[in-house]
């Protein structure tokens, strides 16, 4: 790290970040990095301070060089792709939530206060917010991270929004931030595997039983139709399998729903054709879309969700 | 500091730089204009296109290995006709040197390709991918018969009027008797080297980790294997090479400049660095400097002169 050669490299590198005014590859400096919750969970909390807040929107994503600085090294050689959780303008900063899953993660949890994270984003395109009316957010797990950003902004909008969160079992949701949501004051429906918080199942569940409630036991009618197109949105994100179930009950009620996809990525920006979603368009062909550049949310009711193309 | 002259000439293409970017990492050349401008760049690739449009393997398509990247894309591209329609209008007024990357599944393939374009389409050059490992029957089978490829890029040269570049597969055991039957069969260039076929398997599933089984490798890891080839094609053979595989630091660059090629090209790279073709021309212009040396063309093949 005290290599001047390595300085030297920095010092251009930072003069032609500040050159380009739509610069999209910046250096964020480590603030806060931090477990989240308890270690065993494994989860890490990074506030990186850095230009990039200015333009980010809630679910959009960064491509994080994970390196260990003091050696260089292209082993891991890809960027990871981190979902911005928290967007704060005032201080140019953004958080990062993560679970360590692999070497990659497991590298970037040890990036120290001070340090600097070369990250590429803005990456994109975030949820799209419905004008009035009610916003409804459905985690699995840790697809709890993007959907925090997206509260806060629909909150601030005026947006009334209600959270269905399903987690493995009180010690994660908690972990995970549970303490943080019930801030922002919003209606919040749990759901553990074991029961230790909230109902015992599935979150899907929940969401089922909000609709019924609010629509009645009558599927679709006209009314219904008008009723949800004018007041409730879903967004979610979590394991594929729930989000189709989520997309599923959702298209019964008529309730449009945006869906946040993960995709192994290689370049980020839609130029290796790595991370392809499939969907159907409104001719019913089937056609490839990009997680990195046209997602990663994408509407529900176009995603293909059992194709294998 | 003495300016250094980095005009490079290839294939009939005069360009600002010898460095360019691979076909299939930089998209149709707008994905990475917030990273790095075009106008700084020698040339572009294209995505490699085929004459009907191409929805390609299933995903997983990517997997990460030790500094290195196997992917199996399978050559989804939008086809000649929309390629031409779409992206050719915007490729023309591109501030740079475009190259693009034709493949095919037969020799009529190629040919309907090199017919449609011309260099009154604004490209600089056509690279023929006649080495694809993705697709089952794809280029491969030109790239592995020195008799195949010689056959194709013939046909290809005597198609169409632009510069005939040759991007050859690594997966040879004859690399020299691969360039020189594409030198036989007309080319202007060679290009090489393209991915090195490898697999992984996860080993939690107990099944391949890519959804195509078999995936092309590139990146760092591949880097010694294409330094290796470049060497003994530029040795043994005529023509101007783009060499490729594994570049992401100036080193990268110079090594090849050294080992006899002309042109660099950066792959997976842009991947790790948006900014590798800018990091590595400032590098490859220090390195001149303190090698006393006025222009880049002095390094090629150096290293075979010592
Ligand atoms: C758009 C997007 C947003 C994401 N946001 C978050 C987030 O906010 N918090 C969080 O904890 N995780 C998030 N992920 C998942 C995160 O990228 C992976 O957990 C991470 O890449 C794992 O890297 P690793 O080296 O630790 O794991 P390894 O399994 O060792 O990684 C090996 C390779 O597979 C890729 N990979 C592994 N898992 C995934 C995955 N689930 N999705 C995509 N690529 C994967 C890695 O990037 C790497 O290239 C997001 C993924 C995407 C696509
Ligand atoms: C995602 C991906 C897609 C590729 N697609 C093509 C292609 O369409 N046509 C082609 O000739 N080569 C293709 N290649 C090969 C590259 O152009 C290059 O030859 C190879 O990756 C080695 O260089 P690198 O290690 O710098 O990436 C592709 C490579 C990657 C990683
Ligand atoms: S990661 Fe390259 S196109 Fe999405």
């Amino acid at each position: 790290m005290n290599c001047p050669y390595n300085a030297c490299i920095r010092e251009t590198h930072e003069l032609r970040i500040r050159e380009g005014d739509g610069e999209m590859l910046t250096e964020g400096l480590v603030v806060v990095h931090e477990y989240l919750g308890e270690a065993e969970q494994r989860l890490r909390r990074l506030v990186l301070r850095g230009p990039i807040a200015k333009t980010a929107k809630a679910g959009q994503f960064v491509a994080v060089q994970v390196q260990d600085s003091s050696i260089s090294s292209f082993d891991p050689l890809l960027r990871r792709p981190i979902s911005l959780a928290e967007i704060s303008l005032d201080e140019d900063e953004i958080t990062l939530l993560y679970r360590i899953q692999g070497r990659g993660t497991e590298i970037l949890a040890r990036a120290r206060c001070g340090e600097r994270l070369s990250i590429m984003g803005p990456l994109g395109q975030g949820f799209s917010m419905p004008e009035a009316g009610e916003l409804w957010l459905v985690a699995g797990g840790i697809g709890i991270f993007p959907l925090y950003a997206l509260a806060q902004s629909a909150l601030a909008q005026g947006l009334t929004v209600r959270l269905f969160w399903g987690g493995e079992n009180q010690s994660f949701l908690v972990s995970a931030g549970l303490k943080a949501w019930q801030a922002l004051g919003l209606p919040i429906h749990l759901s553990t595997l074991d029961g230790s918080l909230g109902d015992i199942g599935l979150v899907t569940e929940q969401l089922q039983g909000r609709l019924l409630q609010t629509f009645g036991q009558t599927k679709l009618t006209d009314q219904a139709h008008q009723l949800s197109l004018n007041q409730i949105m879903v967004a979610t994100c979590g394991p594929k399998r729930m989000m189709q179930a989520v997309t599923e009950l959702c298209m019964n009620f008529a309730v449009p729903v945006q869906v946040s996809m993960e995709e192994r990525m290689g370049c980020a920006v839609g130029a290796c054709l790595g991370c392809v979603c499939t969907l159907i368009n409104k001719e019913g062909t089937l056609i490839h879309k990009k997680v990195c550049q046209d997602g990663p949310v994408f509407r529900g009711e176009e995603v293909v969700w059992d194709e294998s193309c | 500091m003495s300016p250094v002259d980095f005009t490079t000439m290839l294939a009939g293409m005069t360009l600002r730089n010898p460095v360019l970017t691979c076909s299939g990492t930089y998209g149709f050349g707008e994905e990475y204009v917030n990273y790095c401008p075009l106008e700084a760049l020698g040339g572009i690739t294209l995505k490699g296109i085929t004459p009907l449009p191409r929805l390609g393997n299933s995903v997983p398509r990517l997997a990460e290995t030790p500094s290195g990247l196997l992917n199996a894309v399978g050559l989804e591209n939008p086809g000649l006709e929309e390629f031409l329609r779409s992206y050719l209008p915007k490729v023309r007024k591109m501030p740079t040197e475009v190259i693009a990357n034709i493949s095919g599944f037969s020799l009529e393939d190629y040919v309907q390709m090199a017919n449609a374009l011309q260099s009154d389409s604004g490209l600089a050059a056509l690279e023929v991918n006649i080495s694809c490992p993705n697709v089952k029957h794809g280029g491969m089978h030109f790239g592995t018969d020195p008799c195949s490829a010689e056959e194709v890029i013939a046909a290809v040269k005597a198609t169409t009027d632009l510069p005939i570049i040759a991007k050859l597969s690594p997966n040879v055991t004859d690399i020299v008797g691969m360039a020189r039957a594409a030198q036989r069969g007309g080319a202007d260039a060679l290009s090489l080297i393209n991915t090195l076929l490898g697999m992984r398997i996860d080993i939690d599933q107990q099944r391949p980790l890519l959804a195509n089984t078999f995936g092309g490798l590139s990146g760092p890891a591949i880097r010694p294997v294409a330094v290796r080839m470049v060497w003994q094609v530029a040795d043994a053979v005529d023509l101007p090479i783009i060499g490729m595989g594994g570049i992401t630091t100036w080193q990268d660059a110079v090594e090849f400049l050294l080992a006899g090629a002309t042109a660099i090209s950066i792959g997976t790279g842009n991947f790790v660095n948006p900014q590798a073709p800018l990091d590595i021309l400032e590098g490859l212009k220090s390195y001149c400097q303190k090698h006393g040396r006025s222009t880049v063309r002095d390094l090629v093949g150096l290293a075979h002169k010592a």
